[in-house]
């Protein structure tokens, strides 16, 4: 049959471009053997790169041999190599255009509450796991833990301002302004005491004979969080130790 | 060299003609592996598409211009179900009719044609693509059925709106939208297969690199583009239906995963894929320019080599889309530059349609008004999007009615100009008959003018600080007044008018098919291989012994060496 | 054979023949849909330290006989391929019964290593680091089956001395599933 000429001509197997599959097989199962071994060693000596470079970096190569010997990309037209570097080129841009928000969780003016909750809980789960002895425990959806400061900042910043001086940018236009903690006449009413500053929170201001634009947040926190959140507001009093 | 495979498989190709004169109705135009009717299929889904999608923004407007109002043809509209409306009409409009229209009908049916080729390189794989994508029309127009209604989540679907139907109120909804167009980006994977390898390898003896039309090449190079950028979102929406579906946490930060990254995938393919329904909208009315300027194009390979810079730096762009959803504010500034740069290369193609009209004989038929047309309204589109790009300015026009109206001047001249101006130029060699020129620019004006009067105002109300996805503008006191409402109601009146204006369309439709003027093979006296042969063109294109062969490029209008005025590619000598 | 095979099949203008290129602008596809699946995964894991707790699960002498098992899949696919060169499609046809057995043993190894985990409550919702590895594992499992079945049709085809050349492509494709998972593997079970 023509075929085969017709083959060997495109693949460039002629006289002198023999693949021998057998011994890139060999080599193959080798490179293997290194990427499994390595890692235990690099984990037995705590040297990263050793794990890096015999995983990944072997990875690479294992994939170079198969790409250009078995696929034959070495020896296909030109236009090729280009369109698939192009699709590795892609895929390096797409990577380093979405790496800066999605693997921070911080920036200079912003905080991924949410993601940073999540690691700190899934290292401690992971100290404690590793304290106890037995089965494996699948992770359990554990409620984010509570923070006041945060919270404040996500809720009551927006009218009472981030350092609690009534200066946040939706409390501008109302009347009675929000109410600024960092102010001495405020806390001069001695019957803003903690206890009323939870009322306020959980209730609202009405409740207390103040005005209706302070909302009652109770729905939000438990009896213990409200205390916390009491606490760091009344932490912004001008004499507080 | 060319042939080398060609003398084992001779033995398996005859001609087309041989055993399909005995198919049934089913085999010949349901089943068919033909390009043509393959074409076709597309044509007429995207279109009914393009009515459903024209419907949808008929009730919107109307509730916009006259809250409350119990729209004829459909009711009261609720906010969930105003939700599902924009949602499915953007959704429709790009994907069931921009694409298939542009890139898959005319695609399928012009690239073998003007290559010279019997049918694609894989008929079989054309016809999976095309049932694959009549699957997902299915099940789009199903999900709008379904117990909760249509998907309201916006068809930029972000997390965690779209991922949680406790959130969206239509979860059912929701998993079918996600599930019909990952449908579609399978149908067009498929496609452009087929598109790329065809123009690749099977074309006619002669026809080099730039003798192809650029049309051809647009398209080929839209599907390259789609193919390369479509990957991470398919990857990232079969993550969001796991979300959906069986409550993963990819896309919930209190689980380890990020919405924003949502963002990213989806706008890594958002961008390019304006660029991927651009791109042939450019090659058509490039191609019709040339034929009724009797011009040649004036820089072939300026517009060949700016379409594929214009594809690369696509990739680059696509965050502009998020410039105030909290990413990395030094990214904003990379994404600014890019953004401003990748205008240069579009503007360019723009100066190259109005040079190659200047000193042109014009010719004023229906098709080339619709192609000066779509230069115009695509300018307006282009040069809004810069003020867009801009991302200090962008913090005022982010989701405002100045983004709708931005992408309505662009889309609008795409998908609607660019495929009136090739349905009317090509009509005569698909269907075989003239359509009637007088009803056909009726027609035209009936659109273009009401077109402006939609998105101009919207303009307006969009500087005005009015908010896109609100259901109604009652509720917002500092643009509820009455100067606001004039505008939205004449928005809405010209939409009915440009709506009421394409009855004369399917109106010239159905009249030229049935009792036009005969065509002939050459009736615009073009240059191109799709004209040298029957109108329309009969099954493998040409005879089997008579497939044309190249001898110049597509454009040689006017030549010297000539006595008339154009000079086709297959004639020797 | 229901269709004539198109003029236009025959043609080739860049010299590369028709099935081939259109095999490695599917490959070009795929890269991208892998690739951003694998992008999307790394920057995660580097971003959630905390995960390696998760991943520390994964049994790794399980994904190494597996990756065993796809490289002398590989082996054989490549030698059918030779045979094929040289117009012998009965012995083609018995390599690629080799490859698909590989497949095969890939995917039970794979059933019985999920089915492990599973009973043992690591689901794909626990944690997100196992979301991705089903998603990813599963997508790649998902074309390992794909590309078995085809396999199975050029198969046949070979064993009757017919369409000899479609071993070549379904070969380059499997060649990809197996490149998939030799990045899969340091990724998902090594990076811990």
């Amino acid at each position: 049959m023509s075929e085969n000429n017709e083959h060997h001509d495109e693949h460039g197997h002629d006289a002198g471009h023999h693949v021998n599959y057998f011994k890139i097989y060999v080599i193959l199962l080798i490179l293997f053997l290194i990427s499994v071994v390595g890692p235990e060693v690099g984990e037995a000596t705590g040297l990263r790169w050793i794990t890096l470079i015999t995983a990944f970096g072997i990875a690479v190569v294992k994939a170079r041999l198969v790409v250009n010997n078995f696929m034959h990309l070495a020896w296909e037209k030109r236009i090729m190599k280009w369109v698939l570097a192009t699709s590795l080129v892609l895929m390096l841009i797409m990577v380093s255009g979405i790496s800066p928000d999605v693997m921070n969780h911080e920036g200079q003016r912003w905080e991924n509450i949410a993601a940073k909750a999540e690691v700190e809980r899934g290292l401690a789960y992971a100290a404690g796991y590793a304290e106890e002895e037995s089965e494996a425990e699948p992770e359990v959806m554990v409620a984010a833990a509570f923070s006041a400061e945060s919270s404040f900042g996500q809720i009551c910043a927006t009218c009472h301002g981030v350092g609690g001086a009534g200066d946040g940018a939706a409390g501008a236009a109302l009347n009675p302004p929000p109410a600024n903690f960092t102010d001495p006449a405020f806390w001069a009413d001695p019957a803003r005491d903690r206890d009323r500053v939870i009322t306020v929170i959980r209730d609202g201001a009405a409740a207390v004979g103040g005005s209706a634009l302070m909302a009652p947040w109770g729905a939000l926190y438990t009896e213990e969080q409200l205390e916390q959140v009491a606490d760091y507001v009344m932490s912004f009093r001008p004499d507080a130790d | 060299m060319a042939d080398t495979v060609a003398d084992v498989h001779q033995h398996e190709t005859h001609g087309h003609d041989d055993h399909h004169h005995d198919q049934g109705w089913v085999s010949k135009y349901l089943l068919s592996t033909d390009h043509k009717i393959i074409g076709m299929q597309y044509m007429f889904t995207g279109m009914f598409m393009a009515v459903i999608g024209g419907y949808m923004a008929y009730v919107f407007r109307m509730q916009l211009a006259f809250p409350g109002i119990s729209v004829p043809g459909f009711g009261q509209v609720s906010p969930g179900e105003y939700n599902a409306l924009i949602t499915n009409h953007g959704s429709i409009m790009i994907f069931w009719v921009a694409m298939p229209v542009l890139i898959a009908a005319f695609g399928n049916f012009l690239i073998p044609l003007m290559i010279g080729a019997d049918d694609m390189v894989f008929p079989r794989i054309n016809r999976l693509s095309f049932q694959v994508f009549f699957l997902s029309s299915v099940v789009l127009l199903l999900s709008l059925f379904v117990e909760g209604g249509g998907f309201g989540g916006a068809w930029t679907s972000y997390p965690p709106l779209s991922a949680n139907g406790d959130y969206n109120q239509t979860a059912l909804g929701a998993t079918l939208w996600l599930t019909a167009v990952g449908l579609e980006f399978v149908a067009f994977l498929l496609g452009g297969i087929n598109f790329i390898t065809t123009l690749m390898n099977s074309r006619a003896p002669g026809m080099r690199a730039y003798d192809i039309p650029l049309v051809c090449w647009m398209i080929v190079i839209a599907s390259i583009l789609f193919m390369l950028s479509v990957g991470p979102l398919l990857a990232g929406a079969v993550m969001l239906l796991f979300d959906q579906t069986l409550n993963t946490g990819f896309y919930d930060p209190a689980r380890g995963g990020d919405p924003i990254l949502w963002q990213h995938l989806f706008w890594f393919f958002g961008h390019p894929e304006v660029y991927v329904v651009l791109l042939p909208a450019i090659g058509i009315t490039v191609d019709v320019m040339a034929t009724f300027a009797r011009k040649k194009i004036f820089g072939y390979k300026m517009v060949l080599y700016t379409a594929v810079a214009t594809g690369v730096l696509s990739f680059f762009v696509w965050a502009h889309h998020q410039f105030i959803a909290g990413i990395d504010p030094r990214m904003a500034n990379v994404f600014t530059i890019t953004t401003l740069l990748i205008s240069v290369p579009i503007a360019e193609m723009l100066f190259v349609m109005i040079a190659t009209l200047y000193g042109g004989s014009i010719q004023l038929t229906t098709p080339m008004l619709w192609a000066l047309s779509f230069m115009a309204e695509f300018l307006i589109g282009g040069v809004t999007g810069i003020f867009l790009g801009a991302s200090g300015a962008d913090i005022y026009f982010h989701d405002t009615y100045f983004v709708l109206a931005h992408f309505h001047y662009t889309f609008f001249p795409i998908a609607i100009i660019g495929t009136f101006c090739a349905f009317t130029y090509w009509f005569p060699k698909m269907f075989g008959r003239m359509m009637n020129d007088t009803l056909g620019k009726i027609h035209f004006w009936g659109t273009i003018i009401p077109f402006n009067f939609i998105f101009i105002p919207l303009f307006v109300l969009g500087m005005g600080g009015q908010h896109r996805r609100i259901y109604n503008f009652q509720h917002f006191p500092e643009i509820a007044g009455p100067e606001y409402f004039q505008l939205r109601q004449l928005a809405t009146i010209s939409l009915l008018i440009m709506l009421a204006f394409q009855l004369v369309f399917f109106y010239n439709v159905i009249v030229s098919w049935m009792r036009g003027e005969k065509a002939g093979k050459n009736p615009w006296k073009a240059n191109t291989l799709e004209w040298s042969t029957e109108s329309p063109p009969p099954h493998g294109n040409w005879p089997v012994d008579e497939l044309p062969t190249v001898y110049r490029g597509p454009y040689e209008y006017g030549h010297p060496d000539r006595e008339e005025d154009y000079w086709p590619q297959h004639l020797p000598g | 054979m229901a269709h004539a095979r198109p003029i236009a099949t025959t043609r080739s203008a860049t010299g590369i023949p028709t099935p081939r290129l259109a095999v490695w602008w599917i490959l070009a596809s795929e890269v991208v849909i892998f690739g951003g699946l694998l992008g999307v995964y790394l920057m995660h894991r580097i971003g959630h330290p905390e995960w390696a707790e998760a991943a520390s699960h994964t049994q790794t002498w399980i994904g190494a006989i597996n990756t065993f098992v796809l490289l002398t899949s590989s082996f054989t696919c490549v030698l059918a391929h030779q045979a094929a060169e040289k117009g012998n499609g009965k012995e083609a046809a018995k390599l690629l019964g080799f490859t698909i057995l590989g497949a095969l043993m890939f995917l039970m190894i794979k059933s019985y290593e999920w089915t492990t985990e599973i009973l043992a409550g690591y689901t794909i919702t626990s944690n997100t680091f196992w979301s991705f590895y089903y998603t990813a594992a599963g997508l790649h499992a998902l074309h390992v089956i794909a590309g078995a079945i085809i396999m199975g049709f050029v198969a046949v085809d070979a064993f009757r001395g017919r369409e000899l050349h479609r071993v070549e492509i379904i070969g380059i494709y499997w060649h990809f599933v197996d490149v998939v998972w030799i990045f899969l593997f340091p990724l998902l079970y090594i990076a811990k």
